[in-house]
């Protein structure tokens, strides 16, 4: 449950940020972000559960290589944000 | 602070807690011992389970390509060695360098026809024998490091010495051993699915993390040796309808630091009590029943009995690999006239990924597994993965070990052989369901470059390798923990 109130606040909080960047949101941006989002969580937790496996050297690759794709993607969304 | 400006970086905090939060998440799942058993959470829950009903196949994924033949007896690697071990022993001192010296032609019969087929095997003999003569003479000095490791195996070796082993060994004809203390008075069986369904219950109480049953296929019956009864050729008993066949993993953490912490009579001593319990069983309801264990003690071969009964598929490394407990997989059987009804083979992908794959064959320290594209020798009726079982055996007698215990280092690398946790239940859930082949092809390209391999030769002592396993020891088998030495 706790993770359901720090979701709401984060989308909350993420609303403000948006308006103050002058990007207005339509149901299409939320879902590309929220799905990015979400990837970001699920790798992070992908990578430290390798880590808990005692896979420490596999789990630090995966989340740099996928923090690397996340971070460009992440860039790209941003921009699309702002643009469209 | 303003309302607006409190309400931004409360959301920025909370959205760092929630990566937090799937870190810490992440890691206990990873961590937690749970996910290492091969069982449920609770008793045969669903959890313990991969659903193969999506999966089933008519026809079992190993090849036919020509007429089934039964497997000789003397193509069991250590039923060979023990044969020529006999040989040279009958010939009493210096019969080792004689029979080496005067080559196979010297030989009795049986093996002389083997070894002409399989000169290759004769050469690796004498080499393992000098391997082990190395092993026993350098055990000294890995004695102390791997102390608990060799206490542990041989504390689980120790229900298997002689004669007094469980289950005990057929002496007699089938005909006679596996209907001895048959109730004479059973009850009539509702259907052969209340028999499987029955059975696979009762064999899970006994411990069995995976059952399926199958009838018995003529060229899955061994030739040559009958137990019980000696040297024989024999045809497949009519009372050996069935086959009741269970598998259990090894210690998962111990599993992974193969070769030299690991051992395969942990699993067995299990699976020869599963079996002798089920054989019990079987004859108290009244049909004749007969364990298949190991290490040694079969008439059947097991691992395409198990692919017949659904239990998974052949990897490159010749092991059955099943969707739960991946190459972790120890098998055995019992034989049954009981009426049963037969489970049907699967098709998960698993040849397909071991075309790619290859990190066995890569990590082998012996160089026994083909590094083929694909399974390219026909061996007695089908195309398969074949191991060089003789090369195979030189490295048991290499690796830093008091003798010859098992390396399964192959087991242990095997993408498949992953702990029951969310991020690998992902993977073997959605491998086998993309049909386009993307899904294994990136998980390989995953597992090849963010996995550390030592590599082949590095599982063995110095000076050829350095001792390394797969994975780290854990802690209740590192002697440095607890002793000082
Ligand atoms: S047990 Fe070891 S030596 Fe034998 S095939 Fe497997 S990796 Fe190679
Ligand atoms: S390691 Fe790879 S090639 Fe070898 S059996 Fe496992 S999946 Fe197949």
């Amino acid at each position: 449950m706790s993770m359901g109130v720090l979701i709401a606040l984060f989308f909350t909080g993420l609303r403000y940020w948006l308006a103050d960047a002058s990007i207005t949101m339509n149901w299409w941006k939320w879902l590309i972000l929220s799905a990015w989002f979400l990837f970001l969580a699920i790798t992070v937790a992908a990578a430290f559960t390798l880590m808990g496996e005692g896979e420490w050297t596999a789990g630090k690759r995966f989340l740099l290589f996928f923090g690397i794709v996340l971070l460009l993607a992440g860039s790209g969304i941003w921009k699309l944000l702002k643009k469209v | 602070m303003h309302r607006r400006d409190f309400l931004k970086f409360t959301g920025l905090a909370s959205g760092t807690l929630v990566l937090g939060g799937a870190a810490a998440a992440g890691y206990m799942s990873g961590a937690d011992k749970t996910g290492n058993t091969g069982w449920g959470r609770a008793p045969y829950a669903k959890d313990q389970f991969f659903n193969r009903k999506p999966f089933f196949v008519t026809t079992p994924t190993y090849e036919k390509v020509g007429t089934p033949q039964r497997i000789q007896y003397l193509d069991n690697l250590f039923r060979r060695n023990g044969e020529l071990g006999m040989h040279i022993r009958s010939l009493g001192e210096g019969g080792l360098e004689s029979v080496k010296g005067e080559g196979i032609s010297s030989l009795p019969q049986e093996l002389k026809a083997y070894y002409t087929e399989h000169p290759s095997a004769f050469e690796e003999f004498f080499l393992t024998r000098e391997s082990a003569k190395q092993q026993r003479e350098r055990w000294p000095e890995h004695r102390n490091q791997y102390l608990l490791a060799e206490a542990w195996s041989k504390a689980h070796a120790s229900p298997l010495k002689g004669r007094e082993a469980y289950p005990p060994q057929p002496q007699g004809p089938p005909e006679e051993w596996d209907f001895e203390g048959v109730n004479p008075d059973p009850l009539k069986l509702k259907s052969p699915q209340h028999g499987s369904e029955l059975i696979k219950k009762i064999t899970h109480t006994f411990g069995a993390t995976l059952v399926g049953v199958t009838a018995i296929k003529e060229e899955w019956v061994y030739q040559g040796i009958l137990r019980g009864v000696g040297k024989t050729n024999f045809a497949k008993p009519a009372h050996w309808k069935n086959a009741i066949v269970f598998a259990i993993p090894h210690e998962w953490e111990s599993f992974y630091a193969n070769p030299t912490y690991g051992t395969s009579y942990e699993a067995y001593t299990m699976l020869r009590f599963i079996a002798g319990k089920l054989e019990t069983f079987i004859r108290e309801i009244g049909f004749s029943s007969r364990s298949h264990v190991p290490p040694n003690s079969y008439d059947l071969i097991i691992p395409p009995l198990a692919i017949d009964a659904g239990l998974g598929e052949q990897g490159r490394h010749g092991v059955v690999i099943t969707p739960e407990l991946g190459a972790n997989t120890r098998l055995a059987a019992v034989s049954t006239d009981m009426p049963l009804e037969p489970d049907k083979p699967v098709d998960l992908g698993i040849m397909k990924f071991c075309n790619k794959c290859k990190i066995c064959a890569e990590e082998c320290p012996s160089g026994a597994i083909s590094f083929d594209d694909k399974p390219t020798k026909v061996v007695r009726g089908y195309r398969r993965w074949c191991t060089d079982q003789d090369k195979c055996f030189k490295a048991w007698n290499q690796v830093a070990t008091s003798s010859a215990r098992g390396c399964r280092v192959c087991l242990a690398v095997c993408p498949y052989s992953r702990k029951n946790n969310w991020i690998h239940t992902f993977a073997r859930e959605l491998d086998p369901r993309d049909p386009t082949g993307f899904t294994a092809s990136t998980m390989l390209a995953m597992q090849k470059q963010f996995f550390d391999y030592p590599g082949g030769s590095q599982y063995l002592p110095p000076p050829d390798g350095n001792n390394k396993t797969y994975g780290k020891a854990p802690d209740w088998l590192r002697t440095e923990e607890w002793f000082d030495f």
